[in-house]
């Protein structure tokens, strides 16, 4: 999936001597992380686009401050998470229904389990944004909660509270609904 | 029931790809805004510096020359105006010390007469 790291720092410093194909490498290898991200947060594919795209040109424009892969995608991450975090709470009510219309935003891997889909969805829907951007920098970006922290520039117990809260939501959820596929699946 | 729920949101969660069309799109636009390539104004930069210090160089080693070049015109100036001053002087001198020598002459030849005139007679 992942390109090799040496791979990828080489390409970060051709890009920061200006060269145009490395840094189309970098967009290529880290896009789909920022993207999914991007979406799961915000909700909406158009909107997810726009940020995808404000993070790359921010990230075009501070190359030099990047010393390596491992800071750049760091830095990814901790940009499209605050980035996002913002907009939701400078947006007074974040259209949730839009989570419903956006089958994308969730893996295809197993397209067989709509009730999971269900799930995910109202546990996105319930969670504020801080709290989804833990569950999505854990789950999604496979990151540990220490990382989390200082990604988010969270304390670890906020950390570990907002997962946990999150567990116990999507638990509610799995046991609230157990029926209602079938309901779905005859309409 | 935590490792099941767990491995759900992972599955769940993997990330997905943006639309194709999104992906040219975000090439294109992230390449544009690419910053102008540092190469060119370091080595501009580099080698502008050795030509800064050679331009200040002869610069200053023209001033220094026409300086020396202007104060050896003006003292030549000078001595040859001093030394026209004196040849007037000594002029003057001679002129001055021939006429008193003339002047001393008549004097002398007045004195001697009269004695000579009253011896006669």
């Amino acid at each position: 999936m992942d390109a090799a790291p040496d791979y990828l720092d080489a390409k970060l410093a051709q890009a920061r001597s200006g060269e145009r194909s490395a840094l189309t490498a970098l967009v290529q290898a880290h896009q789909r992380s920022v993207y999914s991200l991007a979406l799961r947060m915000l909700g909406t594919r158009d909107l997810a686009e726009d940020l995808t795209q404000d993070v790359f040109m921010h990230m075009s424009a501070n190359l030099g401050a990047i010393a390596s892969n491992t800071h750049l995608r760091f830095w990814l991450r901790r940009v499209t998470s605050n980035r996002a975090i913002d907009q939701l709470r400078h947006r007074s009510r974040l259209p949730m229904s839009s989570f419903e219309d956006q089958s994308e935003l969730f893996s295809a891997e197993d397209p067989a389990d709509p009730l999971l889909q269900r799930h995910l969805r109202a546990l996105l829907a319930h969670l504020s944004p801080p709290a989804r951007a833990v569950l999505l920098l854990r789950y999604q970006e496979d990151l540990d909660p220490m990382d989390i922290a200082r990604t988010l520039d969270m304390p670890i117990n906020t950390v570990k509270s907002h997962l946990k809260r999150s567990l116990q939501i999507m638990r509610e959820e799995a046991t609230r609904m157990p029926s209602e596929p079938c309901q779905d699946s005859s309409t | 029931m935590n490792e099941d729920v767990e491995s759900k949101l992972r599955d769940a969660l993997r990330p997905v790809e943006p639309r194709a069309e999104f992906s040219r799109k975000l090439l294109a636009r992230t390449l544009s805004t690419q910053a102008a390539p540092s190469k060119k104004p370091k080595v501009s930069r580099g080698a502008a510096r050795p030509l800064v210090g050679w331009f200040s160089a002869s610069l200053a080693a023209c001033l220094l020359v026409a300086v020396g070049i202007q104060q050896q015109l003006h003292q030549q100036r000078l001595r040859a105006t001093g030394l026209e001053a004196r040849r007037e002087v000594e002029q003057a001198l001679r002129v001055t010390s021939q006429k008193l020598n003339l002047a001393f002459e008549a004097i002398k030849s007045q004195s001697t007469a009269p004695s000579d005139e009253k011896s006669g007679v």
